[in-house]
């Protein structure tokens, strides 16, 4: 068959960093081809280089057959290369047509005006041709995050994309929105459309791809059929040891109540209800997991709970002392963790070294200040643990947090979060962004912690994560729990039809007290 | 400067459109943003002489549009009027007293008059500097040292007519400092509520409240504590235990000693609070990204006035070590050392220990100036030119190298920047 892409021996050097080491990828037309690694392998470096966003140090880019030369996005456009980056680059206000449209309307007048009708028909066709379903009169603030999706990949389209790059596209994804997606890649490669699709997720690679090519540490492991493959195969391939994907733990015995949040309503900057009367318990020993699609509430409820906004109403009590209005100080020194949603943000101080960042949320503590000064010798010892524990790379405690990989960021904030033997964590999309190997870590590490009888409470929109480590799973739709189910009872559909506010049949619901649990 | 735009394709580099250079100018940017402390020391110094350069074609080229009696050169019907070396050696040589002449002692009095400007600059550097890096633009340095100024006098002149002889002496200074200190605290602690408290925008407040201290002082001088014997808006002078001791140095230069080491042992107090205690850490965090302080668990409100009360209060000494060391009294229309604090601190990146190079280039410059206009017929007017050329040439690449830091973080493909998800591949 024809090739679509072929990379040839694409090196790609950063000042001090390997990103791509000799990588060769062959595309064929037609296909799904998935780009499998952990963080920091280089899956999105390369992809960049065949977008043109980064030129290759050395090797060459190949598209339909020629030698390609590109230095900016737009000349990868104009050979039908397009990418859908993982955030949207939409304008909410506008219609899903002109999104679609913007830069490239169709003109009429002697170009002095935008040909709406022709645009609105144009964009009709081009969606009816692959079975999307898209109001082109939409407003991009008015549809979902999946719509949204459909929309970046249209734009791609109009511009006469053949090869489609997608970045990690199933992230923002409910269960359903990501079947709806795999359906829509099939019928764009039925239509001879080429797709790579950049994931760390096995069961997707396998799911979606025709062919899966592994990259690790920058080099390119093997490229494998999707068909004769087992996921055991593909996680040592992508980590180079053998992963145990399944946990195995004993069941929960929680202990006394450690959060008892009441009635919460957390309104937002516009004052939308964001979170709207939940009430939920966690205790001692163990997980409370909260699943729900992003941006139903999950924040705000814990941004609450961790005393970064103060709730509109009801009260939130650690360990039978009510802590409704504390600050976030005096919720640290009550002994809560957390790790935040956005650690770029948030967790970390992106311009401090790794030794101030191991300090971040203790400064004020006496192990590490004492009469007001800070005893930086500790701060580093302590720093210098969790680099080691948690495996962080590079393993220098004076580099900038801003110069490690999201995946190494993400390990030294869970590392100084569960170095501070918190009673209660709240841990918000722990392995965001993380690889195999960390996640399994970090995983072991979250049980370890329920099994020393602490209490945690797990926001995650991995399902499979909140699955596997929770006792009880709530599940949040617009800022209400909608139920308490059994997350090794519960099947993954009806968790996407409770997570989109639907109420199926034969839920193996949880009473909150934890009643009807083994 | 190292030029090292990527040389990123194997071949012939094609002609880079527009999108190519300005990725080019941004990768420099970047790079002049990741520049080590030493880097950086020997771009201010290639910037100094680069300005000199400048400054030279310039008041060349002013000495010969000029025309004068005594032309330093003539060629035929062309003169020109003005030496551009002479102008430089006044301006560095002469501010120092002429180190290369013969009989030159560190004790002279030009020296002196660059010391006590930069005394002064340290402190109100120092304030800048401090709300710098709590991410606060404190434009009001200048009132709150007017007001710190004013503070001192008043306090001192009350206690000189309670006591006098060695109580005094050992009391006045602190006093007067103390004093200086809170006065020029409660200035800044007002913008400091305002902000933490009703989210007021401090540049304005601050701004705002510079206006409002000249005119308070001028009317609480002129009104209720002027000197009698004098046609100037001023108080009494001061006693003389209350005026710094001119150490070594003549008495006539007004210029201490004693209130330079006070303004150093504050640079290392600055230092060691930025670097060395908890509430330094808040403070730093609070600066650079809010978000992650509040993370932290800094309460940001009690931050920011606390930051604010501090970084009033540098100023407020700094306005107390005028008064006590160079006026002798308080006199409306105070030169603009808190403005010129502002240039001071971006100079030193916001670095305390920075401040004093930068202070000592500007109290060069101030000192200077006057001697280039007691030597030579060179106009005002293009001294300050000079002047203005070389700060601009100095803070630029130090302006430039915030933008980089900037664009660093911003970069959409770098680490830094990739979140949720995992593309984070670098």
């Amino acid at each position: 068959m024809e090739q679509a892409v072929h990379l040839d021996g694409i090196t790609k050097r950063f000042p001090g960093v390997v990103a791509n080491d000799d990588v060769d990828l062959a595309v064929e037309k037609g296909t799904v081809h998935a780009l499998l690694g952990e963080n920091g392998a280089g899956k999105t470096t390369l992809m960049n280089v065949l977008y043109g966003l980064y030129q290759p140090t050395e090797g060459t880019v190949n598209v339909h057959g020629k030698t390609q030369q590109f230095d900016s996005p737009r000349d990868a456009i104009d050979e039908g290369v397009g990418m859908i980056h993982q955030h949207f680059m939409l304008v909410d206000p506008m219609t899903v047509t002109e999104n679609i449209t913007l830069g490239n309307e169709p003109r009429k007048w002697l170009g002095l005006t935008v040909d709406s009708e022709q645009s609105r028909k144009q964009v009709r066709e081009l969606s009816e041709r692959y079975g999307f379903d898209v109001d082109p009169d939409a407003r991009i603030e008015d549809v979902g995050v999946g719509v949204q999706q459909r929309v970046e990949i249209l734009k791609a389209l109009y511009r006469g994309a053949d090869v489609l790059i997608l970045d990690e596209p199933t992230a923002v994804l409910t269960p359903q929105e990501v079947e709806d997606l795999f359906r829509v890649l099939d019928e764009l490669t039925d239509q001879g459309k080429t797709i790579i699709f950049i994931t760390h997720k096995l069961g997707e690679a396998m799911e979606a791809a025709d062919e899966i090519t592994v990259l690790r540490e920058g080099k390119n492991v093997g490229t494998v059929p999707a068909d004769d493959i087992t996921r055991e195969e593909l996680a040592e391939m992508m980590v180079g040891r053998e992963v145990l994907l399944d946990l195995d733990r004993d069941p929960a015995e929680p202990g006394r109540s450690i959060l008892d949040v009441e009635d919460l309503v957390v309104e937002d900057d516009r004052g939308v209800r964001a979170v709207d009367g939940i009430s939920l318990e966690v205790r001692a020993g163990e997980v409370l997991g909260i699943a729900g699609v992003d941006g139903n509430g999950q924040s705000e409820l814990v941004e609450a709970i961790t005393g970064l906004q103060m709730p509109d109403e009801g009260t939130i009590t650690y360990d039978d002392v009510d802590r409704t209005t504390d600050s976030r100080r005096e919720r640290i020194e009550a002994g809560l963790a957390y790790i935040p949603e956005d650690r770029q943000e948030r967790g970390l101080v992106m311009d401090f070294e790794l030794v101030e960042n191991g300090l971040l949320g203790s400064q004020h503590a006496a192990d590490y200040t004492s009469k007001g000064r800070i005893d930086w010798n500790y701060t580093r010892d302590h720093a210098e643990e969790i680099i080691e524990e948690y495996d962080v790379r590079p393993p220098d405690a004076n580099a900038h947090a801003k110069s490690l990989s999201g995946g190494n960021q993400q390990k030294f904030v869970v590392g100084r979060e569960f170095a501070r033997d918190p009673r209660l964590v709240v841990a918000s999309h722990p392995t965001r962004g993380v690889d195999v190997g960390s996640m399994e870590f970090i995983h072991d590490q979250i049980n370890a912690l329920r099994e020393a009888g602490r209490a945690v409470l797990l926001i995650s929109s991995n399902l499979d994560e909140v699955q596997s480590l929770s006792d009880r799973l709530a599940v949040v739709y617009e800022g209400e729990i909608v139920d308490i189910v059994d997350p090794e009872r519960v099947t993954e559909e009806q968790l996407g039809l409770l997570m989109a506010g639907q109420q199926p049949d034969a839920v193996p619901t949880i009473a909150a007290d934890g009643e009807g649990h083994r | 400067m190292s030029d090292d735009a990527p040389s990123r394709n194997g071949g012939d580099p094609p002609a880079p459109d527009s999108d190519g250079r300005w990725s080019q100018y941004r990768q420099r940017l970047i790079r002049l943003g990741q520049t080590s402390v030493g880097e950086r020391i020997l771009i201010a110094v290639s910037a100094l002489l680069l300005s000199i350069v400048v400054g030279t074609v310039i008041v060349t080229a002013a000495g010969l549009m000029a025309t004068c009696r005594s032309p330093v050169l003539t060629f035929g019907s062309t003169t020109l009027c003005y030496d551009p070396f002479y102008v430089f050696n006044r301006l560095f040589l002469g501010a120092l007293g002429d180190p290369f002449a013969g009989g030159w002692s560190p004790l002279n009095a030009q020296f002196a008059a660059t010391l006590r400007e930069t005394t002064i600059l340290v402190f109100t550097g120092l304030s800048v500097a401090l709300a710098f890096r709590a991410g606060i633009f404190n434009i009001g340095t200048q009132g709150q040292l007017i007001i710190g100024a004013l503070a001192a006098a008043l306090t001192v002149l009350w206690a000189g007519s309670l006591v006098s002889g060695t109580v005094a002496l050992v009391l006045f200074i602190p006093l007067g400092l103390l004093a200086g200190a809170v006065g020029g605290g409660l200035y800044g602690a007002i913008p400091g509520a305002l902000k933490a408290y009703a989210d007021a925008n401090e540049v304005i407040t601050t701004i705002m409240l510079n206006f409002v201290a000249v005119r308070v002082t001028l009317y609480l001088v002129r009104n209720h504590f002027a000197d009698p014997t004098s046609q100037a808006t001023q108080t009494r002078t001061l006693p003389v235990e209350g005026q710094f001791p001119s150490i070594l140095f003549d008495p006539r230069t007004d210029f201490s000693l004693l209130a330079l080491l006070i303004a150093l042992v504050f640079v290392g107090g600055v230092y060691y609070l930025l670097e060395h205690t908890a509430f330094g850490y808040d403070l730093r965090t609070a600066g650079i990204q809010p978000a992650a302080a509040e993370y932290g668990g800094v309460d940001s409100a009690r931050t920011i006035l606390t930051s604010l009360t501090l970084s009033g209060a540098l100023g407020g000494i700094g306005g107390a070590v005028f008064v006590m060391m160079t006026l002798g009294k308080f006199q409306t229309g105070i030169p603009s050392y808190g403005f010129d604090g502002i240039t001071v601190s971006i100079l030193a990146g916001n670095n305390p220990i920075g401040a004093v190079f930068a202070a000592l280039l500007f109290g060069v410059l101030k000192s200077g100036s006057n001697v280039v206009a007691f030597a030579t017929n060179v106009p005002p007017q293009l001294v300050g030119v000079l002047r203005g050329l070389i700060i601009l040439f100095v803070a630029m690449p130090e302006f430039f190298r915030i933008i980089g830091r900037r664009l660093a973080t911003r970069e959409p493909d770098s680490p830094a920047t990739a979140t949720a998800g995992g593309g984070a591949d670098d």
